[in-house]
């Protein structure tokens, strides 16, 4: 039971990565590797800060705020130097990698003594389940868990329908159409590479937050944690694409918060079934693959098999 | 209203696919004027509608607009000023987007987009109004996606985006080129009667005579990036589409002439 909570409230937690991606792969077409900087550094800034006494909601903020500092900064390395989008990526990941080291000052920062949302979780779970237990289906379920996975919840949630309402503000539908047409909303007076700036600089926020409250779940920021995370990410948004379908922008967003989930369980099931933890980037990535090559691949053998009737 | 003084470009300089577009165009256009502009392949004509929608900055050479000084204002600023319809009826219009999304971005055109709902009560009305008159039937599909449309529709689509708020200038560069005949007919009635509803100052790239000499009041005739022939008034009314080819043969056979004339001399002189 213990172990579902917590791949229920990791995957609530890796769900505004999620969203993140889902605004750099499918609006824009941008593999943005930045993530795997920005959700570290949104993690060292916010346990850095939680550190020093910084109350827990401002720290997550300043957290998030950061990763779009290096989202926009990637935006303009590939907009206004006309780098390769990839590229750009690769060089704000890789400096991102030392900006970590320095504002944790060292390559781990536990959080232990700090009050932080885990903490918040504990007096909360208290006050609402009465008691430091509860009772799930016949399972005791730790109240302090309990309460952390409906502030999870909570924040996917409120997460989901901000995006989806700020797609659906003016800026928000340019911000599409800069993905759809490029050409079309120029020529609607919209300045291309102010919209993309703009945008990889939301999808790092949103994934810097998600860095920021992983660090306080997990108690403890990494350097070596965002290793691989865009992955993850991009496995997310295909599963949840495979779940909701692309047609509608509110489906697609609920489709990422269930991918995030949905594989967070799988790969809790897996790990209980004896994988081995080493294989667990390998067969994420081997996953991502099969998710992009199977559905083309599907549809040619569709298209072989009439022919040969 | 446009007035293009002596603008130049080259693609390409300096290599061996250099360019000269355009050699110094100088056009002005009044308010109102519906101009068609005719060229063989490569005389500059799209080049020139390019130029002035900010495509590219040109290498010499001033482009104003309603009196602003755009020569040097980025392709998305000019927009504010310009309603722009593409020979590709992909090209106008966010494919994956609903038909109201993409007329929502349209009613923003070269206006500042906050945070208010892009598909607005005062919006929605006028648009079910506007798109009922086109008489397609689209009216009860504002929430399909544009790109399940056929050329014809788009383009219809696009045109009325284009000038959904009132642009100082349109531009219509071969729109009608990739469509069938059929769907080519109505976007021209359509082109028609929305320039002459809204007196819109037009300029619009053809290759077809019969749109030339049926459309518009003015025709500007383009050969290697400059402008040979500028008819207007009583002169235009009078044309026929017969007249036209008889000023493209012309061009051909001085094209001709200037070719064997230099066959002559090379083998004289060479």
């Amino acid at each position: 039971m213990t172990l579902l909570l917590g791949a229920l409230t990791i995957g609530l937690i890796l769900s505004l990565l999620a969203m993140g991606v889902l605004v750099s792969f499918r609006i824009f077409s941008i593999p943005d590797i930045t993530t795997d900087g920005s959700i570290t550094f949104g993690a060292a800034i916010a346990a850095t800060m939680l550190v020093n006494g910084v109350n827990p909601v401002l720290a997550t903020l300043a957290g998030a705020a950061g990763g779009a500092l290096a989202g926009a900064l990637t935006g303009i390395i590939h907009t206004k130097f006309n780098i390769n989008s990839l590229l750009a990526g690769i060089l704000v990941m890789t400096a991102l990698y030392s900006v970590n080291l320095h504002v944790m000052g060292r390559s781990n920062v536990p959080l232990m003594q700090a009050e932080t949302f885990s903490t918040y979780s504990e007096s909360i779970g208290h006050t609402i389940f009465a008691g430091p237990e509860i009772n799930v289906l016949g399972w005791p379920v730790n109240s302090a868990d309990a309460a952390m996975l409906l502030l999870a919840l909570a924040g996917a949630v409120v997460g989901g329908i901000l995006l989806f309402a700020f797609f659906r503000t003016n800026i928000g539908t340019a911000m599409r159409a800069t993905g759809d047409n490029p050409q079309m909303i120029r020529a609607l007076g919209a300045n291309v590479e102010g919209y993309i700036i703009l945008g990889l600089a939301l999808s790092n926020g949103l994934v810097a937050l998600s860095g920021a409250l992983l660090a306080q779940y997990q108690g403890f920021a990494d350097a070596q944690m965002g290793i691989g995370m865009i992955v993850w990410g991009l496995a997310s948004v295909i599963i949840g694409e495979a779940l909701t379908g692309t047609r509608s922008l509110g489906l697609t967003i609920v489709g990422a918060i269930m991918g995030s989930v949905l594989f967070r369980l799988l790969v809790a099931i897996a790990l209980r079934w004896g994988l081995n933890p080493n294989d667990l980037k390998l067969i994420t990535a081997l996953f991502v693959f099969a998710a992009l090559v199977l559905p083309g691949f599907i549809a040619k053998l569709k298209r072989r098999k009439p022919a040969a009737a | 209203m446009l007035e293009i003084s002596g603008i130049r470009k080259t693609f390409n300089p300096g290599t061996v696919n250099e360019v000269r577009a355009l050699q110094g165009v100088d056009i002005n256009i009044d308010d109102g004027s519906f101009v068609i502009v005719l060229g063989m392949n490569g005389s500059g004509k799209s080049t020139l509608l390019n130029a002035v929608a900010g495509s590219f900055f040109v290498d010499e050479g001033r482009i104003s607009i309603a009196g602003h000084n755009v020569t040097r204002w980025p392709e998305h600023k000019r927009a504010s000023l310009i309603g722009r319809v593409f020979q590709n009826p992909f090209s106008g219009t966010a494919p994956n987007m609903s038909i109201a999304e993409n007329f929502a971005l349209a009613a923003r055109r070269g206006q500042p987009r906050g945070f208010g709902w892009a598909l607005s009560p005062h919006l929605m009305g006028p648009l079910r109004e506007r798109i009922a008159s086109l008489k397609m039937g689209l009216e009860d599909r504002l929430d399909n996606a544009i790109g399940s449309l056929s050329g014809g529709q788009r383009q219809a689509l696009t045109l009325l985006m284009a000038t959904w708020l009132k642009p100082k200038l349109l531009l219509l560069d071969e729109h009608t080129a990739a469509l069938d005949p059929k769907s080519a007919d109505q976007v021209i009635t359509l082109s028609d009667e929305v320039v002459r509803r809204d007196r819109l100052t037009t300029l619009m790239v053809t290759h077809s005579m019969q749109q030339a000499v049926s459309l518009g009041d003015r025709i500007i005739m383009m050969h290697r990036g400059r402008v040979l022939h500028d008819i207007r008034g009583a002169e235009k009314k009078r044309l026929r589409p017969e007249d036209l080819l008889d000023r493209f043969d012309e061009i051909r056979r001085r094209e001709q002439l200037d070719d064997s004339a230099a066959t002559m001399l090379r083998e004289l002189y060479v």
